[in-house]
């Protein structure tokens, strides 16, 4: 750790320090995770082991296109809520106490301190985002291995699949991030971050042919379930252009809060 | 040192803050004083560049905020007690100021101290009551040692042993060379804790003194007299070179004699008073007489500016 961080100057050092002085010492943060955790894994395994039991009634059909690896992700949505949510209150609690004048007092350079939250959240979910993808697959592939369904980590694809389900739950603290720091109104920012993340990818989905594809595979969450699945969705884009779509969601949630912070007053 | 020149501050049509030039100066406290909605608030956030000046400019040290390197070791400012996350602990809290500045725990630790929250140091700032809060927020307005201090309404909150505090801290900071700034709406708390006093009212300067000088121009000396004939004594005592004025609920206000004066002169004329009395203007009077046309909300009470003696 000290390798690391001596090679980074210092005003950064100092301002990385106090975002994850801050970060850390509120149980949020720590329940936040952990209750994503859980239900990221609970109820992966409770589809995967219902989709394994039922497999001898499913349609030739629904065995084709059945894919392990996206299966046992069924349950991210209560996961991607939590981390969208602890991204936004990473910045809305300061805004919501007027902490955040202390903050840009002692530090007026406020596109640093934007660049530090983003850093240490963007850390902190990505090391917790991955261990929850983990553990997520892992209790997937062992309620599938009863009917024999499961997948390892060497499959084709697999280790793609659960390294992006991790990256996705990253991307959805920043772009809570960024929507709290524009928004800076908790229940506002968390609201809006829930658009993004569900609402939005299921109004273009009812859409009529063919613009539901056509749009919806811009939508965060249908471009995350490519990067997720083993095959993209017919007329959907492939994982590595979907990857890309899901990246710039956080780089523009993150851009617009860097365009605002300085322009108005704290 | 604090300067703030022909400062300007719109939020849409509201004006807070209008052309308000002043310096603060080290070695002494400063008394900030206005009704509330004045634009003290509005003028200390713009000289932390918090807010955005609409026109003229604030420095502190003489360069704008924004530029100041590692600012809390150039000032420290309380602006608002209450702007702490309930969940982080007193010094979590302090931590992650400092760590901004890259300073380090031991002065944490020493500033606890110095504000008596040692013992409450690990205990989360939600159950703070709001004395403790100003504690901690003056914790870390000291964090970096700096020679500028600005605090918004210290005071607030606190019970009387905590003022007695505060108020010894902020001389103890002067009497060191520090630039103390400290707002307040309460002439009586500055008239005890400041040395100068930058007075504004609907965001105007009204004015700028040392306390002393203050209380000597706007202070009223006069004397309050009533009898049968005020007609026949208004005029008597004008001859003898005092400026008399009627006063509105009958009875004359006096100045330039004094009340033996006017007592001799009408029992020489065989004129009966009913009533004698020499009056002063407390600070607190000579406050609401300055800032009167600059209150932005009355209470229409009549017989309330009334000059209790």
């Amino acid at each position: 750790m000290t390798t690391i961080t001596a090679t980074i100057p210092a005003r950064a050092r100092h301002l990385l320090a106090s975002e994850w002085i801050k970060l850390r010492s509120v149980r949020s943060t720590y329940l936040t995770l952990l209750f994503a955790a859980v239900a990221a894994v609970s109820i992966g395994y409770l589809v995967t082991h219902a989709d394994a039991s039922h497999w001898a009634t499913m349609t030739e059909q629904a065995r084709a296109s059945f894919d392990p690896v996206s299966d046992s992700f069924s349950g991210f949505g209560l996961a991607e809520l939590a981390f969208g949510a602890l991204g936004v209150l990473a910045i809305s609690s300061e805004y919501a106490t007027g902490l955040i004048r202390t903050t840009f007092a002692a530090v007026p350079r406020r596109r640093a301190v934007l660049a530090a939250k983003a850093a240490v959240v963007g850390a902190l979910t990505l090391i917790a985002g991955e261990l929850t993808a983990f553990a997520t697959f892992f209790a997937g592939q062992q309620a599938l291995s009863a009917q024999h369904l499961d997948v390892t980590l060497a499959h084709p694809g697999a280790l793609r699949g659960v390294l992006a389900a991790g990256f996705y739950l990253a991307v959805t603290a920043w772009v809570g991030l960024g929507l709290g720091a524009v928004i800076r109104h908790t229940a506002g920012a968390i609201t809006a971050m829930a658009a993004v993340v569900f609402l939005l990818p299921q109004i273009v989905h009812a859409l009529p042919a063919p613009w539901d594809v056509q749009i919806g595979k811009y939508t965060l969450d249908m471009a995350a379930q490519q990067t997720i699945a083993q095959h993209p969705a017919p007329g959907y884009f492939s994982a590595g252009p979907s990857l890309l779509i899901v990246a710039a969601y956080a780089a523009a949630a993150i851009a617009a809060a860097a365009f605002v912070i300085t322009r108005r007053d704290a | 040192m604090i300067e703030v020149r022909e400062l300007t501050k719109r939020y849409g049509s509201a004006v807070a803050v209008d052309g308000l030039s002043f310096t603060v100066r080290p070695g002494r406290v400063t008394g900030f004083l206005g009704p509330n909605g004045a634009g003290k608030s509005t003028t200390m956030r713009v000289i932390l560049g918090l807010d955005a000046p609409t026109a003229g400019w604030a420095t502190v040290n003489g360069q704008p905020y924004q530029r100041l390197a590692r600012p809390l070791h150039q000032a420290g400012a309380l602006l608002d007690a209450g702007a702490v996350h309930g969940g982080h602990t007193a010094r979590d809290h302090l931590l992650a100021i400092a760590a901004s500045n890259g300073i380090g725990p031991r002065r944490v630790t020493e500033v606890l101290g110095l504000v008596g929250l040692d013992s409450a140091a690990g205990r989360r700032v939600r159950g703070f009551s709001l004395g403790m809060k100003q504690r901690l927020g003056i914790a870390a307005a000291l964090l970096g040692d700096p020679p500028v201090l600005m605090f918004d309404e210290p005071v607030n909150g606190l019970d009387p042993e905590g003022i007695a505090w505060i108020r010894g801290l902020l001389k103890s900071l002067a009497g060191e060379g520090r630039t103390v700034l400290v707002s307040s709406h309460l002439m009586s708390e500055m008239a005890l804790t400041a040395d100068h006093l930058v007075v504004i009212g609907r965001g105007r300067l009204v004015a700028d003194a040392p306390i002393d000088e203050f209380v000597r121009q706007s202070s009223r000396h006069d004397v309050m007299v009533r009898s049968a004939c005020d007609g026949d004594l208004a005029g008597l005592l004008a001859a003898r070179g005092a400026k008399v004025t009627a006063e509105p609920d009958g009875g004359l206000a006096v100045t330039g004699l004094d009340a033996a004066a006017i007592g001799e002169t009408a029992s020489a004329h065989h004129i009966a008073l009913h009533e004698l009395t020499p009056r002063h203007a407390s600070l607190e009077e000579a406050f609401m007489e300055l800032t009167k046309d600059s209150v932005e909300y009355h209470a229409d009470a009549p017989g309330y500016a009334g000059k209790a003696a």
